[in-house]
């Protein structure tokens, strides 16, 4: 073979390789049979994590050394510390975890110490340490739906920088969260509640190959959503369906879907007086509406949460969902789905009508983008709560940010200029840990951004009283959506009376 | 003779298909295991015939089983720096000796409540009954504090000693009728011959009673073994078991079940070991006091 075809078909086997469309063993023995030996690639033995190769990640894929300058400046007194952290199991605190606090701990000499847990433990281990004060975490996870709840519990990220100049990290420019998080996840009332950390948000997915085939467009309006879906399963069912829902009776995922439907067909969830709303005119033609896309999904739709529509995208059973942005990177690993690279991501439908913040109550934002998301925060129970203020800032700034989201798979940032970082853009590529729909995310946070209430009660209205009353509607326990609207609107009403 | 021998063959194929229906769910939690994530849910799904692979094995465990994707760099989604490997070890070390100290109480306390007549036995007993009625998340909260009070949090000695606590009344119980079932006459005798009560139960009642305290160290450690709620509570990064890790796999973007698999099918065999080693004695104690004198 000669040099230059030997290169060029090296470099289209370490292309597939870096796609994960060939395994590692088929690409040693392809690369040596080149005379290439694994070394010389910069591959080693190691894992790729995230798609990222271990040469990319060794060279790149490392804190600046401006950051960990100032960690061993600023750390010094601190060094021997413990922190503790609860978080739920996402890209940041995975990424954190596995891979970049080695960074942090070596710089200052402080220990971090995360647990993992699902969601649910996290707040129940929060409430517990806030009811004890015993600040047996230094550092909490607050999801949005809870930030209301632990507002008086935390510090404000704002007073910290004021109060502590000497522990400011030098350009850590908080007005670079982005403006919608901040309203949406981390504010209650005045207060930071902490910093926007992460950043779930529902953009439109799609399988191309089955739109073109079907001489469909992506769905621009919610009207293309539900035409464009009961079309794909007329033509294709039962074995594609035209949308895969998450409707899980009682699951918090069913009152994200719902929430989602519901603001893109003009309604709300509470009106400006802080009534809820959800059983007026609109309300009702949107929980219709979602009667009419649930015709179009796969049957056993009512028993998955968003595990099981990403599983229905990933298995080649839908064709379209209207979910977390944070899958995206999960459907081109070739490895672990069967649609990589047929996918594409656009903003979500436009809605039918769309109610503004002024007309809703406790700081809902209607918006077919449903964000989900969470804060980073320092406990006030903390015994170390300097220290824990170091790690946050080194957490939640730019540079920590890129890597994350390099690393964690195509999460999207909380700041604005992550993404521009070269970093992050030289991801956005078919492939596992694509960041290739980040743009998507980044117009819909600015554009399409729909929050969901922030009041003490909605961790139990969100999670139990509306999910389990549309559950029920679902199963077919109320005569229609109007009955099944007035008795989850009276429940709700008993839940703020108390 | 032609006929028996359908019978026999027709019985021998109920019994594969009742062994095969019971076998069936563990097969299957086991062959995901060996599944890439995209085999998992295969519709209509498959039962046999997947490209198996360990890398479930090798991202849960932080190890290289000669395949190329396990090593400490493997980003693993419950959390990524506690491998699976210690949290299984942390689940024996607390499983067994809760399951010592749970035994060593009970036998000494079964023994007295089933031989000695004292005031306020009958009520003993069902005050020890009434504690396993009691709903284990009342507990777990006071005992949080308890335990913060007493730096027991996130220790091998609090786990231990909750999970030991949690198995002696039924510990209790389930001993005491094992030694109901002994008869007190055996112990008269031997006091007559000059025995002392504590060379009696050690040396007479104790061996006597070896298949019932087999049957009750298998069920305190395999309800150790399952516990959830306390190890959730009392535990922070210190150390986990099993049950509360295989949580960490529900993550904000899906659940990863080849992981979830993969550690559930190596944590089934630390139990079957046990059983194993105590299965002949466990016969005699589950049929102890079928027959009556």
């Amino acid at each position: 073979m000669k040099e230059r075809d030997r290169k060029f078909y090296l470099a289209s086997v370490t292309d597939r390789f870096v796609r994960g469309q060939m395994d590692r063993r088929s690409f040693l023995r392809t690369a040596g049979t080149l005379g290439l030996g694994a070394t010389a690639l910069g591959m080693g033995f190691g894992s790729r994590p995230f798609g990222v190769s271990r040469a990319f990640a060794q060279e790149q894929l490392q804190p600046s050394a401006e950051v960990i300058s100032w960690l061993k400046d600023v750390a010094k007194p601190f060094a021997g510390t413990t922190l503790k952290l609860a978080t739920e199991s996402t890209p940041p605190s995975n990424a954190i975890n596995s891979q970049l606090k080695k960074y942090f701990e070596e710089a200052t000499g402080i220990r971090v110490e995360i647990e993992v847990l699902p969601l649910e433990q996290v707040l129940q281990k929060l409430t517990l340490d806030v009811a004890s004060s015993l600040g047996t975490y230094d550092l909490y996870y607050i999801d949005q739906s809870w930030s209301a709840s632990f507002s008086e519990d935390v510090f404000d990220p704002r007073e910290q920088l004021q109060e502590k100049p000497d522990l400011a990290m030098p350009n850590y420019n908080i007005d670079d969260f982005m403006p919608a998080l901040v309203d949406g996840i981390a504010k209650y009332g005045d207060r930071w509640v902490g910093v926007p950390y992460d950043i779930p948000i529902f953009i439109m997915i799609y399988r191309k190959d089955i739109y073109e085939k079907l001489g469909l467009k992506a769905p621009a309006t919610f009207e293309d959503l539900l035409n464009n879906s009961v079309a794909i399963t007329k033509e294709m069912g039962p074995n594609l369906y035209g949308y895969a829902g998450q409707m899980k009776s009682g699951h918090y995922a069913l009152e994200c879907e719902w929430t989602s439907m519901l603001w893109g067909n003009g309604g709300s969830i509470f009106n400006a007086e802080k009534k809820f709303v959800g059983n007026d005119e609109r309300g009702i033609v949107a929980l219709d509406y979602y009667t009419k896309l649930k015709e179009a999904m796969p049957p056993g739709v009512d028993q998955w949460t968003w595990d099981g529509q990403g599983q229905a995208i990933a298995q080649g059973v839908a064709a379209s969902m209207l979910s977390w942005g944070e899958f995206f990177p999960y459907f081109d690993d070739a490895s672990q789905t069967k649609v990589s690279g047929l996918c594409e991501a656009v903003v979500p439908p436009q809605p039918v009508a769309l109610r503004k913040p002024e007309e809703c109550g406790y700081g809902e934002i209607p918006g077919a983008g449903h964000q989900g998301g969470s804060s980073l925060a320092v406990s006030r129970y903390s015994k170390s709560p300097d220290a824990a203020w170091i790690f946050m800032q080194w957490a939640t700034c730019a540079d920590t940010q890129a890597l994350i989201t390099t690393l964690g798979g195509g999460t999207g940032p909380t700041r604005a200029s992550v993404y521009d970082d070269p970093r992050v853009k030289a991801n956005a590529r078919v492939g596992a840990g694509t960041t290739r729909h980040l743009s998507v995310v980044r117009e819909t946070i600015d554009k399409y951004m729909g929050s969901e209430p922030d009041l003490p009660e909605w961790a139990q209205l969100s999670s139990d009283t509306i999910p389990v009353g549309l559950g029920k509607y679902f199963a077919g326990s109320y005569g229609s959506s109007k009955e099944a609207m007035d008795d989850i609107a009276s429940q709700v009403e008993a839940v703020l009376k108390g | 003779m032609h006929r028996s021998a359908f019978v026999r063959t027709l019985r021998t194929i109920a019994g594969w298909l009742v062994v095969g229906a019971f076998f069936f769910p563990i097969y299957f939690w086991t062959s995901v295991a060996f599944r890439d994530a995209k085999d998992i849910f295969n519709w209509p799904p498959i039962f046999f015939g997947f490209q198996p692979t360990v890398r479930n094995f090798e991202q849960v465990f932080g190890i290289s089983l000669g395949f190329g994707f396990g090593s400490q760099e493997t980003v693993t989604p419950g959390g990524g720096n506690f491998y699976m490997g210690p949290r299984l070890w942390d689940s024996i070390v607390v499983a067994t000796f809760s399951t010592v100290l749970a035994i060593v109480v009970a036998t000494l306390a079964s023994y007295a409540l089933s031989r000695m007549h004292f005031r306020g036995r009958h009520e003993f007993v069902n005050w020890v009954l009434s504690t396993r009625m009691m709903p284990p998340v009342a507990v777990a909260i006071p005992m949080f504090f308890i335990f913060k009070q007493f730096n027991l949090l996130d220790t091998y000695t609090g786990v231990i000693l909750v999970h030991g606590l949690m198995n002696l009344p039924l510990a209790v119980l389930l001993l005491k009728s094992f030694f109901d079932d002994i008869p007190a006459e055996i112990d008269e005798s031997a006091l007559l011959d000059g025995a002392s009560r504590w060379t009696i139960f050690r040396r007479i009642v104790l061996p006597m009673a070896k298949g019932g305290i087999a049957a009750t160290a298998v069920l305190c450690f395999i309800f150790s073994w399952t516990e959830f709620l306390f190890v959730l509570t009392l535990t922070q990064t210190g150390l986990k078991t099993v049950p509360v890790v295989s949580s960490t796999f529900v993550t904000s973007i899906g659940t990863a079940w080849g992981n979830m698999a993969a550690l559930g099918a190596a944590a089934i065999v630390p139990a079957f070991v046990v059983i194993l080693l105590v299965q002949r004695h466990l016969v005699r104690g589950l049929t102890m006091g079928s027959l009556k004198q």
